[in-house]
């Protein structure tokens, strides 16, 4: 890569500098173009496009009415409603892998093949975990044989049948799927504590429960914040596959979030103009909480 | 999933001293702990034995209850064109990864070492590009990649994983280039590597460890993937497994027993790859905060 240039004194100071520089933005173009065209490029195409009614192939400007259109619909306040209610989730799908850390944190004999197996369903595909999730909670399922095994041979559940319950069951299932990641979160945060540390308040007499409190909690407090976008981002942009081979968002739409109405209204319906405005808000959403990661990376250069 | 910074000389996981054993009456303790850790493996195991003990049943003991049978697997791939999903699954995956790994190794190098003007913004932009959902811009990205007619075989559905795959993976090569030292790169180029040069002889063989995260962090997301392969490959002849699987299921018409043994077949190749290289995903997983 030779520079063009018709200053030649100047040309000649600059030339390392410049050819580098050169060289490394030519390096970084493909990835910057990737990028652009793919992600940054559909961006400013959602603004334009939520502003027209759009069926994929024409697309008509009418200005601010999808927008007061989509908010006077009912399915996107369900969507939202239901995206909020399954952040119930989120103390679950951190508190399990929390306590699950710190027992293969103990190092108890084979604690290593406990891992392995602890995180084997992390490689599964959320497709394939719904499947299972299904048989779980379906009328001949798990769930119904554990309530039997219990006593109450006449009580039967179809949690993913009812709109009051499948929202649960998805959010059971969301919470199991999660216990993988951030069990690899919390123990690599509890590989990186001192143990010499928690020697020494044991021998101050401190108990086990105050150890925890004082020492482990605290040393793990940014793996938790990590750990804790990591759970909300999945929990607004990961739940497609579970949806689409659990219930397809129903009953009703009960289990109808935004990312799959997005899908829903784009594809289902046609209305391409509304599911580019979703993803504007779905967008919005994501970026608030990856504001807050953005924070932790500076917080911890 | 995928996060943030590290250097390259992060604490494996293991290795570090464990809580030091102590006296005997401890030991009923340990047992306690022991068979509550076993009773935690048996839910985590819970889907496989799903899996294994719902295929090895014909539909009509599947509906019934009881009994044993071969049935759902000799007729799977009746069935399920599993060898087909198998050989797309395996197509996507490795040109996704490899357009990653062809973008994304120079980029590092650029951003961390050939910086040029405005390189941090761009960086940041790029790493904020890995927030972006890919339902946010559905709609778009749908609708660009069909005009360009890149929706009948794999290409579109190649270039969208590689899209999203991208930003995570300048980020990791650039922060573990940042710990090759400067004077390495500066006699490899004075002594007439080049630019390319010193990226091809000097740099990728010192990030062979992130090229190995990235690559099995970006085959298990991209395997187990469903959104892009079922809106981006077109050609029901050419799904990826997952989405076959998925399709399947949402039809309501296959068997359970055959479907969840190709569940259990889809589900192998992730699973050994993560069995084999748990290391770097651990790693991939954890970037930035394990110091």
């Amino acid at each position: 890569m030779s520079v063009m240039t018709t200053n030649a004194p100047r040309a000649r100071r600059l030339t390392l500098r410049r050819r580098r520089q050169l060289a490394g933005f030519a390096f970084a173009l493909p990835a910057i173009a990737l990028v652009v065209g793919f992600i940054g490029v559909p961006i400013g195409q959602a603004v334009y496009y939520s502003f027209t009614q759009w069926d994929g192939l024409t697309s008509t400007w009418i200005g601010w009415s999808t927008w007061s259109q989509a908010f006077h619909n009912t399915d996107l306040w369900t969507a939202l409603e239901n995206n909020a209610k399954l952040l119930i989730t989120v103390p679950f799908a951190l508190g399990l892998p929390l306590l699950i850390a710190v027992l293969l944190h103990q190092r108890v004999a084979g604690w290593r093949i406990f891992r392995s197996i602890y995180f084997l369903p992390t490689a599964i595909s959320w497709v394939v975990l719904g499947l299972v999730a299904e048989r779980f909670f379906a009328y001949q399922g798990t769930l119904n044989s554990i309530i039997h095994f219990f006593g109450f041979a006449h009580t039967n559940t179809n949690m993913l049948g009812y709109e009051s319950t499948a929202l649960t069951a998805l959010g059971i299932t969301f919470i199991f799927t999660m216990i993988g990641t951030n069990t690899i979160l919390f123990l690599t945060g509890l590989a990186t504590l001192d143990p010499t540390l928690e020697e020494a308040a044991r021998i101050d007499g401190a108990g086990r429960w105050r150890i925890f409190r004082s020492i482990t909690l605290p040393h793990l407090s940014r793996f938790i914040q990590l750990a804790f976008v990591v759970t909300v981002i999945a929990l607004f942009s990961a739940l497609f596959s579970l949806i689409f081979v659990m219930t397809g968002g129903g009953p009703g739409y009960s289990t109808t979030t935004m990312e799959f109405l997005i899908y829903q209204t784009g594809f289902n319906q046609g209305d391409f103009g509304t599911a580019a405005l979703y993803g504007l808000i779905l967008f919005v959403l994501t970026a608030i909480v990856g504001i807050v990661q953005l924070r932790l990376i500076g917080s911890n250069e | 999933m995928t996060t943030l910074a590290t250097p390259p000389d992060t604490a494996p996981l293991d290795d570090t001293p464990a809580v030091p054993d102590r006296a005997p009456r401890r030991k009923v303790g340990r047992w306690i702990l022991f068979a509550v850790m076993l009773a935690i493996a048996a839910v985590m195991l819970y889907p496989f034995w799903v899996m294994i003990f719902t295929s090895l049943k014909s539909e009509q003991q599947f509906l019934s209850g009881g009994g044993f049978s071969w049935l759902s697997w000799r007729d799977l791939t009746s069935v399920i064109p599993i060898g087909q999903e198998i050989l797309s699954s395996t197509i996507v995956c490795s040109a996704s990864i490899l357009v990653i790994l062809v973008v994304g190794l120079p980029a590092g190098f650029a951003f961390s070492k050939l910086r040029f003007r405005a390189s941090t913004a761009v960086f940041l932009i790029m790493v904020s590009a890995m927030m972006v959902p890919l339902q946010a811009i559905l709609m778009p990205e749908f609708v660009n990649v069909t005009r360009l007619h890149l929706t009948g075989g794999y290409l579109g559905a190649i270039l969208v994983y590689a899209a999203l795959g991208t930003p995570f993976s300048v980020f990791l090569f650039t922060t573990y280039f940042r710990g090759v030292p400067d004077e390495l790169i500066e006699a490899g180029i004075v002594d007439g590597l080049g630019y390319f040069g010193a990226l091809w002889r000097l740099v990728v063989p010192i990030a062979i460890p992130a090229i190995a995260t990235v690559t099995v962090l970006q085959f298990i997301q991209i395997w187990d993937d469903l959104l892009v392969g079922l809106l981006f490959i077109q050609n029901t002849n050419e799904r990826p497994i997952t989405v076959g699987l998925a399709v399947l299921a949402a039809g309501r018409t296959t068997s359970i027993p055959e479907l969840m043994a190709g569940s259990l077949i889809s589900a192998v190749p992730a699973m050994v790859v993560y069995l084999i290289f748990q290391r770097y995903l651990v790693k991939g997983l954890t970037m930035g905060i394990d110091r």
